[in-house]
């Protein structure tokens, strides 16, 4: 009897912890969703935005209710997708033919979800004077073959370097590094027991897109030829993946952490001197660590020639897009023009609520801005950004992710120590195989 | 004679002209497992069926398919990435099922020998982690393995030490990664173990020890022969699953660092979500399934299965 009841108490205590890990290991819903009931009749909408900062995601919940409210004909429903698991819900999404009307999407995505039709042409369900009223330069980041695939919401530079003053005054060093070789001396020199010196991309897909700017700045050309036709992952591109080994062997840049490049946590919990983030770490830095952001200035990258004005970033940036198989194209158009190519005062409340860490593309909505009194006391960063870094950004490049994985795999082989040589043909071969495969050869700009 | 004798069997008559009643309990019986072939055939043989169609097709969700013969096959097999990850497979499964096999073994032994009441919080221990997810395992596993702040750097930096990048290093990453996978691998086989334990007749080894055999020879010469399924069923079950892991290394790791825990499903994974077609993962995720079931064949021809004399 008493070990019968050895027994049960065993298998009641085993399936309590089961039942109890099992809760703690569901899998995460998705966080927030937005749009309430749908009227009758109404034609239903659905949105999936990407997860990000507390205050963007009010602002996407805010905009939809605002629509929702402003006409009874279509009705958004809009779901918050946590943005690491972004790829694996959209495909399965896809797969089962649920894959949301509307998604946001990064213009770097944009050539390759046109060319395999995921994504409807827009050119004509939003109105001219909607288009008309984007940066030239931006337009062309969401076209392709004489079509426009998504409507632009926001541009930010994906490289800044944030440094602590406070730390280089202890250190007696005078001002941002003006050289990647500065750089490399000052990060050793901030480096101690508490603090590292240098936060960069620590995987290779990060460093696969983040890399984009200094790829430009080192090699004056990305690591394919212009007609993607041929790679190009020559030895242009040595003196990046031998700073990234040099930082790495003295110590100075850690090995990973698993949190991304785009969260500014880290240099935020006071881990690191330095750190290269996009512009849009302004805002989580400015809001969640506000002592840190008081000792923090920004500078454009250092360049590898020492000079400044070089493009040391990419423009990169969020668009609105609709899927290549949605059945209600034009309500999906017609609420992506209301929200973002509409009223400026739809979307002025975005760019107010990050700080102004981030640029809006359309001068309609960037005159409202430039008006509005308190910017830069607001972003004690922005005149930095937009004066020494936006213009000598490029925009980001189209081609399809492998070619950037493979110098994004490159640049990480040669920071865990494969010699640079190795690690530049390797990906050089990648790329060469991914021009085959994807039939890339001529489709390029 | 034997001419109709036998034409009247082939028709299913007997002998004596009388047809053979069927067996009354054919149709319970084809009933009872109507529901297993139907969910077999459904979600294992169509989607088997439909993956091979598929993999011979330029496949997209939205585009019409397009029949390129055997060009996914062919871009798989001349993949180095592909074949690095299926190898990098095996050394995961080298390290971790021998870990498992031996340490279950060890602990079922452990387990026979105890008191009841012990033997039963020993196995409730032992079993615990194998309900734990693995995203969960993962998560406590980053927080040990973390560069400056984690446990087990901190334990190493008390005794004088320096820290080790575990899973930020290609060097001890997969090494890293094999510690929750055995950690979890062991309960289920631990379990499976004391019951094989439990079905030796303990007369063998009270026989054994009349004779003066010592541990050692007990084990070789009783324990692991009539264990020999077990140990079999154990062998095949859980190299096929530690050749499978996925989760461990997308959670703790995401295949790096520079694709040193890029196990092959984690590979077919990663693009499913990133490709613009899906031939790759398809006709990579067939050509797994051909190296498994290739493997798995050969571990059941060396190790000869066969029912035990007395088991």
């Amino acid at each position: 009897m008493r070990t019968t009841r050895a027994v049960l108490g065993g298998l009641a205590a085993m399936v309590t912890v089961g039942l109890a890990l099992t809760a703690c290991s569901g899998t995460p819903e998705d966080s927030g969703n937005g749009g309430g009931d749908a009227p009758d009749g109404a034609t239903e909408v659905t949105f999936w935005q990407s997860q990000f900062t507390d205050e963007e995601n009010e602002w996407y919940e805010s905009v939809v209710d605002a629509y929702n409210e402003s006409q009874d004909e279509v009705h958004v429903n809009l779901t918050v997708v946590p943005a690491d698991a972004w790829e694996q819900r959209m495909t399965a999404a896809q797969a089962a033919g649920n894959a949301p009307d509307v998604r946001t999407m990064n213009y770097g995505d944009i050539r390759d979800a046109a060319r395999t039709s995921q994504i409807t042409a827009l050119t004509d369900l939003i109105s001219e004077e909607a288009w008309s009223d984007l940066q030239e330069n931006v337009l062309e980041s969401v076209s392709a073959d004489g079509e426009h695939f998504g409507y632009p919401m926001l541009v930010e530079p994906s490289a800044v370097l944030y440094y602590r003053t406070d730390l280089f005054d202890e250190a007696g060093l005078s001002g941002p590094p003006s050289s990647w070789e500065e750089l490399i001396d000052y990060a050793e020199q901030l480096t101690d027991d508490q603090v590292f010196g240098m936060r960069l991309a620590q995987t290779s897909v990060d460093m696969s897109w983040s890399t984009w700017g200094y790829q430009w700045n080192v090699a004056g050309h990305l690591p394919i030829s212009q007609d993607w036709s041929e790679p190009a992952a020559n030895d242009d591109f040595a003196p990046l993946l031998q700073a990234f080994q040099d930082l790495f062997d003295s110590g100075a840049l850690p090995p990973g952490d698993g949190i991304g490049y785009a969260d500014a946590t880290p240099y935020g919990e006071g881990e690191f001197a330095m750190m290269a983030n996009g512009s849009w770490a302004a805002s989580q830095l400015l809001a969640d660590y506000p002592e840190i952001a008081e000792v923090t200035e920004v500078a454009a990258m250092p360049s590898f020639s020492g000079e400044p004005g070089e493009t040391t970033a990419t423009l990169g940036g969020w668009t609105w897009v609709v899927d290549g198989n949605s059945d209600v194209s034009a309500e999906a158009a017609d609420f992506i023009e209301w929200s973002l190519g509409g009223d400026p005062e739809n979307v002025v409340p975005f760019f107010e609520a990050t700080v102004f860490s981030k640029v809006s593309p359309r001068q309609s909505v960037a005159d409202v801005i430039a008006e509005l009194p308190d910017v830069d006391s607001i972003n004690p960063w922005n005149e930095t950004i937009q004066t020494d870094i936006v213009p000598f950004a490029q925009q980001e490049p189209a081609y399809p992710w492998n070619v950037s994985l493979a110098m994004g795999e490159a640049i990480e082989a040669a920071m865990q120590g494969t010699p640079v040589d190795e690690a530049l043909a390797t990906a050089n071969d990648k790329i060469a195989t991914e021009i085959a495969n994807s039939e890339l050869a001529g489709t390029g700009s | 004679m034997r001419t109709k004798t036998a034409t009247a069997a082939r028709a299913g008559a007997s002998p004596s002209g009388r047809r053979r009643p069927k067996h009354k309990d054919n149709r319970i019986a084809f009933a009872m497992i109507a529901p297993a072939v139907i969910l077999l055939s459904i979600f294992v043989v169509w989607p088997l069926v439909y993956a091979w169609v598929v993999s011979f097709y330029q496949w997209s969700f939205y585009e019409s398919s397009v029949f390129v013969g055997l060009r996914n096959f062919r871009i798989v097999l001349e993949d180095p990435v592909f074949w690095a990850s299926i190898g990098r497979g095996l050394t995961f499964s080298a390290i971790t099922v021998p870990a498992i096999l031996l340490i279950a073994f060890a602990f079922a032994n452990l387990v026979k020998t105890m008191s009841a009441r012990m033997a039963g919080v020993l196995k409730v221990s032992i079993y615990i982690p194998s309900v734990i997810s693995f995203v969960i395992a993962s998560i406590v596993f980053v927080l040990i393995f973390e560069y400056r702040q984690g446990l087990l750097n901190f334990l190493i930096s008390s005794f004088g030490g320096s820290d080790v990048a575990w899973i930020g290093s290609a060097r001890t990453a997969l090494l890293a990664i094999s510690v929750p996978a055995i950690w979890i691998g062991l309960g289920l086989a631990s379990l499976i173990m004391l019951a094989g334990l439990l079905d030796i007749p303990e007369s063998y080894y009270e026989a054994a020890e009349m004779e003066g055999a010592n541990w050692f020879q007990r084990t070789f010469f009783i324990t692991i022969p009539l264990m020999k399924n077990i140990l079999l069923y154990v062998l095949v079950t859980t190299f096929v699953a530690t050749i499978q892991q996925y989760e461990l290394p997308l959670v703790m790791t995401q295949g790096g660092p520079t694709q040193s825990t890029l196990l092959p499903n984690l590979l077919i994974f990663q693009k499913f979500t990133n490709d613009l077609y899906l031939g790759y993962p398809i006709a990579a995720a067939l050509l797994l399934f051909l190296v498994l079931g290739a493997i798995s064949a050969v571990i059941f021809k060396l190790i000869n299965s066969e029912k035990a004399v007395d088991g």
